[in-house]
This record gives C-alpha cells, sequence and structure tokens, in this order.
C-alpha cells in the first residue's frame, strides 16, 4: 500500500464539477422513480 | 436440443473464451494479473460492474418471480445509485490515495492487522458460499429442464470461467464480462420482443401491459412502511443503500472492477453508469417475467414448471390424482382465457362494469388455478419429500426451450451461461486476490518475489474454483436461488460496511473497540436472522414467541448500525488510548 497523488481536479465530461454530475444522478434516479410510480397507479 | 442452437450456444461461448485469453496472454506481474495495469476506460468498468452482479440467477430467477409476485421486486435497487454517488464521494478517493490491491489494506493502516483480517475473512466466508451457489444455480435448472447431467453441466461452467480466469486475473475478466454483457442485454431484449409477437393476432402490447395491471402484477413502487414486506420502496432506499454500499464498497469482487480503471475519474464514470443502467435493466428483466404471465394467459402453462417433478408423480401411486388436477387446471384455463378477452374488450370500450365483473372473475380463476398448482405440488412433496417444489426459477426457462425458434434458444441459453461465468470469474478473481493480498503476502510469505506471488495468485484461483464447485456439486435447491445468496450477503455485509464507515467517518474511534463492535454484531445479526426460523417453531420463551420475522434487507442496516454504535460506546468507555490512535489521525 503506498500513498500516491490523485487528480481531484480531474472534470467530469459534459458537467464543470463533479456535484453537477452526482446531482443528474440522483435527479434522473428521483424521476425514474416517479415514472414508476404513475406506471404502477395508471395500470393497477 | 437443435443442434443450431447447440452450435449458437458453444460458438458464442468458446468466442468469449477464446478472445478473452488472446487478449490478456501477455500478463506477468502480480499488479497486471491482480489490477489488469489499471488500464480500463469507463463504460468497459461500468459493464464489468453490472456483469459481476448480474448471475445467470437475475436471469432465470427474477423473470420467474415477476410471473409469480409481479414487479415490486424492483424496489430492491432502487437505493443503487445513491449509493453509487456517495462512493464516488468517499470511498474511492480513498482506495486510489492508498493505491491498494483489496478494500481491506486500508483497514490496517486506519485501524490494525486483526481487524483487516476480520473483515478480509468475513468477505472469503461470504463470497465463498456465493460463488459455489452461483455455478449450482444454473446448472440445477438447465439440468433438469433439458435432461441434461447435473455433474457435467456444473462441470463445464466451472472448469471455463477457472480456465479464463486462471490464464488472465482481473483483466480477463473485465474484458469477456465486456463482451457477456453485450450477449446478456442483446438476448433478454430479443426475448422480450419475441414475447410481444408471439401474442395471439387480436392482442396488441397495450392490451398485453393493461391486462397485467389489471390482474396486479404491475406493482412497481409500493411506500407502505411494512418492516416484514421484503420489497417495498422504504427497504429498497434504506436498506438498500446500506447492502449497495457495502456490496460495491466493500466487497473486493465489486472493487476489484474500478481499482483497476484508468484513472480516478473513470472509475467514477463506471459507477455511476451502473447507478444509472442497473434499475432500468432491472425493469426490462421483470417485465419480460410480466411478457411471460401475459403469454401464458392465452397458451396454457404446464400446471407444474419442472417437468422433471411432473414425471416423479407420473410414475408413482399419486398418478391418477394428478392427471384429474391436470384436467381441472385445463377447465380453469380455459374460463380463465374467456375472462381476459372479456377484460380486453371491456377496457378497449372503457366500460368500467365490465373491467370490474371481469377483474372478479379473473381474481377468482386464478385464486383456483393458484389452488391447484398448490396441490400439485403437495403431490410432488408426498411422492418424494426431497423434491423441491418451488418452481418459479423453471418459468422463464420453459418458455425459452418450448416456445422461442431454433436458433434463439441457443442464444439465450448463452444469455444464462454468459451470466453466469462472468459472475462467477469476478468472484473466483476477487477470492483469489483477497487471500493473496490479505493473508498470504500479508501474514504467512512476507518476503517473496513477484513471480511467487502470481503463482500463487493463479494457484489460489484455482483452489477458490475448485471450492466452489464442490460446494455446487454437493448443494441443494433453495426456496428461490435470487434470494438465497442475497440472504448470504446480508448476514455478512452489514458488519462489514459498518466497520467501513466507522473507518471512513468516526475518526475517534481506534482498533480494539471496532474490533469487538464487529464481533458482537455479527453474532446478534445471526440471532436476529435466526429467530425468524425460532418463531416458526413457536419457541416457548415470552418475547420470542412473538412474531420476529424482519426481512432480510434490512439485517445490511442492522448490522451497519450496531457496529458503529457499539463501536462509539466501546470507545468511549475505553478512552483516548488504544490502538490505531495514529493511525486514525492520519486515515
Amino acid at each position: 500500500m503506498t500513498h500516491e497523488p490523485i487528480p481531484e481536479h480531474e472534470r467530469p465530461p459534459v458537467f464543470r464539477a463533479w456535484w453537477q454530475l452526482y446531482a443528474f444522478v440522483l435527479i434522473l434516479h428521483a424521476l425514474i422513480i416517479a415514472l414508476f410510480y404513475v406506471f404502477t397507479h395508471h395500470y393497477s | 436440443m437443435h443442434l443450431i442452437d447447440w452450435l449458437v450456444m458453444a460458438g458464442t461461448l468458446l468466442f468469449i473464451v477464446a478472445y478473452g485469453t488472446w487478449k490478456t496472454r501477455s500478463v506477468s506481474s502480480v499488479k497486471s494479473y491482480l489490477l489488469g495495469d489499471k488500464d480500463l476506460p469507463w463504460w468497459t468498468i461500468g459493464l464489468s460492474i453490472m456483469a459481476t452482479q448480474a448471475s445467470a440467477i437475475t436471469f432465470l430467477s427474477t423473470p420467474g418471480q415477476a410471473f409469480d409476485d409481479g414487479m415490486r421486486f424492483a424496489q430492491f435497487y432502487f437505493g443503487m445509485p445513491v449509493a453509487m454517488v456517495i462512493l464516488c464521494v468517499f470511498f474511492l478517493p480513498v482506495y486510489y490515495r492508498l493505491n491498494v490491491y483489496t478494500a481491506y489494506e486500508y483497514l490496517e493502516g486506519r485501524f490494525d492487522l486483526k481487524t483487516r483480517s476480520l473483515t478480509a475473512f468475513l468477505f472469503l466466508l461470504s463470497r465463498g458460499l456465493a460463488a459455489g451457489i452461483t455455478i449450482y444455480a444454473p446448472a440445477i435448472i438447465l439440468s433438469t429442464i433439458l435432461g441434461w447431467s447435473l455433474f457435467w453441466t456444473n462441470l463445464v461452467i466451472g472448469l471455463l470461467v477457472i480456465f479464463y480466469t486462471v490464464v488472465g486475473g482481473t483483466k480477463a475478466v473485465s474484458v469477456t464480462q465486456k463482451q457477456q454483457m453485450i450477449i446478456i442485454l442483446t438476448g433478454m431484449f430479443v426475448a422480450a420482443v419475441m414475447l410481444v409477437l408471439k401474442l395471439p393476432s387480436d392482442v396488441s402490447f397495450g392490451d398485453a401491459v393493461a391486462v397485467a395491471g389489471k390482474m396486479g402484477k404491475l406493482n412497481v413502487v409500493d411506500f407502505e412502511f411494512d418492516l416484514s414486506n421484503r420489497y417495498t420502496f422504504w427497504s429498497g432506499m434504506l436498506g438498500g443503500v446500506f447492502l449497495f454500499l457495502s456490496y460495491f464498497g466493500t466487497d473486493q469482487s465489486q472493487v476489484q472492477r474500478y481499482l483497476s480503471g484508468k484513472s480516478l475519474a473513470e472509475s467514477r464514470l463506471g459507477l455511476l453508469f451502473n447507478g444509472i443502467i442497473k434499475v432500468p435493466m432491472q425493469f426490462l428483466v421483470l417485465f419480460v417475467g410480466i411478457l411471460v404471465f401475459v403469454f401464458f394467459q392465452f397458451v396454457r402453462p404446464p400446471v407444474h414448471f419442472n417437468n422433471a417433478n411432473l414425471e416423479k408423480v407420473e410414475q408413482s401411486a399419486y398418478a391418477g390424482t394428478l392427471a384429474a388436477l391436470d384436467s381441472q387446471h385445463e377447465d380453469v384455463f380455459s374460463q380463465k382465457q374467456e375472462s381476459v378477452r372479456e377484460l380486453i374488450g371491456a377496457m378497449r370500450s372503457e366500460d368500467e362494469a365490465g373491467i370490474e365483473v371481469a377483474q372478479q372473475q379473473l381474481a377468482g380463476f386464478m385464486q383456483q388455478e393458484a389452488s391447484i398448482r398448490q396441490e400439485v405440488k403437495a403431490l410432488i412433496h408426498f411422492t418424494d419429500p426431497n423434491l423441491e417444489t418451488e418452481d418459479n426459477d423453471y418459468v422463464f426457462i420453459t418458455f425459452v426451450i418450448h416456445y422461442l425458434p431454433i436458433g434463439l434458444v441457443g442464444l439465450l441459453l448463452a444469455v444464462i451461461f454468459s451470466a453466469a461465468m462472468s459472475s462467477t470469474s469476478s468472484e473466483l478473481n476477487a477470492l483469489a486476490t483477497t487471500t493473496v493480498i490479505d493473508f498470504y503476502r500479508r501474514s504467512i510469505r512476507t518476503r517473496e518475489t513477484d513471480r511467487h506471488y502470481l503463482h500463487a495468485s493463479k494457484g489460489f484461483t484455482v483452489m477458490w474454483g475448485a471450492l466452489a464447485l464442490l460446494f455446487a456439486m454437493f448443494a441443494s435447491l433453495f426456496d428461490n436461488l435470487i434470494e438465497a445468496v442475497n440472504i448470504v450477503g446480508s448476514l455478512f455485509y452489514g458488519t462489514i460496511l459498518g466497520i467501513f464507515l466507522v473507518a471512513f467517518f468516526f475518526r475517534k474511534v481506534r482498533a480494539d473497540a471496532v474490533f469487538l463492535a464487529a464481533l458482537v454484531a455479527e453474532f446478534l445479526v445471526i440471532c436476529i436472522y435466526l429467530m425468524g426460523f425460532l418463531d416458526a417453531f413457536r419457541f416457548p420463551f415470552l418475547w420470542m414467541s412473538l412474531q420476529f420475522y424482519i426481512a432480510y434487507l434490512w439485517l445490511n442496516l442492522i448490522g451497519c448500525t450496531l457496529v458503529v454504535v457499539f463501536a462509539v460506546y466501546l470507545q468511549f468507555l475505553m478512552g483516548g488510548g488504544g490502538r490505531g490512535a495514529v493511525a486514525a489521525s492520519r486515515g
């Protein structure tokens, strides 16, 4: 096990910062669950 | 099985194995063997992570689960994207900064050797058991349905996996998983399309989905908070987050996948890719099960999906009773089919009263059908109490074998074999890596050459492969295979995750406190799980005779919370000293 410097400043593609990408993933997930909820109610 | 199906299946599998072996023929150092030269891009990491998690059980059991229980199992995966984000923020930077081979190496720096060894041991225990089930699960089902020898099916899956995993190590695992995942996704998509095409000409895709909904099968989301209900939004979001944090953050079979990434950014993207894709993918697999359910509303299904069981009853004194039940089943099916068509007609004409009448009729027929199927299961049990009467795992494969055209049967069998091989290879690779790095190189042979550890890694891969094969040969079928694997994981994952959470977020807690806390928590988690069974026998002690069944997903949360609470409390009692103090400040 060796300590190595990591490029923390490396940006994600498309987004300007990692937190923006994380927010995108979580919002997308919330939308998917909302769609599932609508799907469940529509067909029940 | 037709010759063309054999050629498609064998050709697909041999191509993947040959490609993986050829691409990784130059692996010559232990770092390259265990970390794959750290040159993988994010999409390979993402597919590799998905392929590791998606075993053959996923594609055999999940459609059967949807057929029987609807789509609520999708909620099991709801916590995954949240867990992926937490891992990207907190876990990955630490692993990359310390340049570790295994997740457990970090624990020695943060705590001490015994905590590292305990955690690695818990991993070897849970994953070692799961590796056997991963081989056995598809083998038992394929051998039963296709009449193949269980011994040879186990052996072929096991030997192919051991071969390319031993030759190419981590890189071979990732390279083959990319091909396997492409085959798996293509196969499942083709199965869904074929199911739609095989519906009667007067029944549209929209009708099929609406029928499934009216028959209570499209129950994807359930917000009711019920600790004894296995799959709700809450068990998925709370229990699921802890399960996936533990599985992806501390299970070496997954950690090794993203540690072989080209950079921290590529590994993060691979995990997030998995977080986005996994829930819709699981929805697709469950939806295939729903389509199978609708298909069998128009084509009469067998009264029991495990044909081998039926043959045994037919050769017993219960053959007459079985024939009578089969005849009843046929009558109920004909009437049910009429009701389904009435339901479709009522839905098309938006006749609410007609829909309600048809739904009530259908509910009655479904109850009668379930009762007949239950009686058949009882007959199977009377014929031979050792036979497994649960047949959900046979639903999808029955459709594949009997209703898909020549060529596609071979492709779908290749899907099941690919899934079995992809998850088993990751498991063997991770088991060998943990054995070498956390035990062999750390505590047994500490000063050997790189070549020695390379050979040791290959040797341990063979050893774990042989053990998994042995376990597969002697395992017996569980109630539901996918749940069996998840339950085994849930018994240990909470404790392992608790240790890591204390390491990351409770800097003042030292080694002795977390070690003791982990032992006590693991003991309590096993007790809580076993108390579910004690209750079934009406255990005579007062508090144990109460209803005490907790769905297994919650064990992750309970185990993890117990470790954190006990560790903090014990550290408070012990005061500020103790081992790990220096490491903690450095961590």
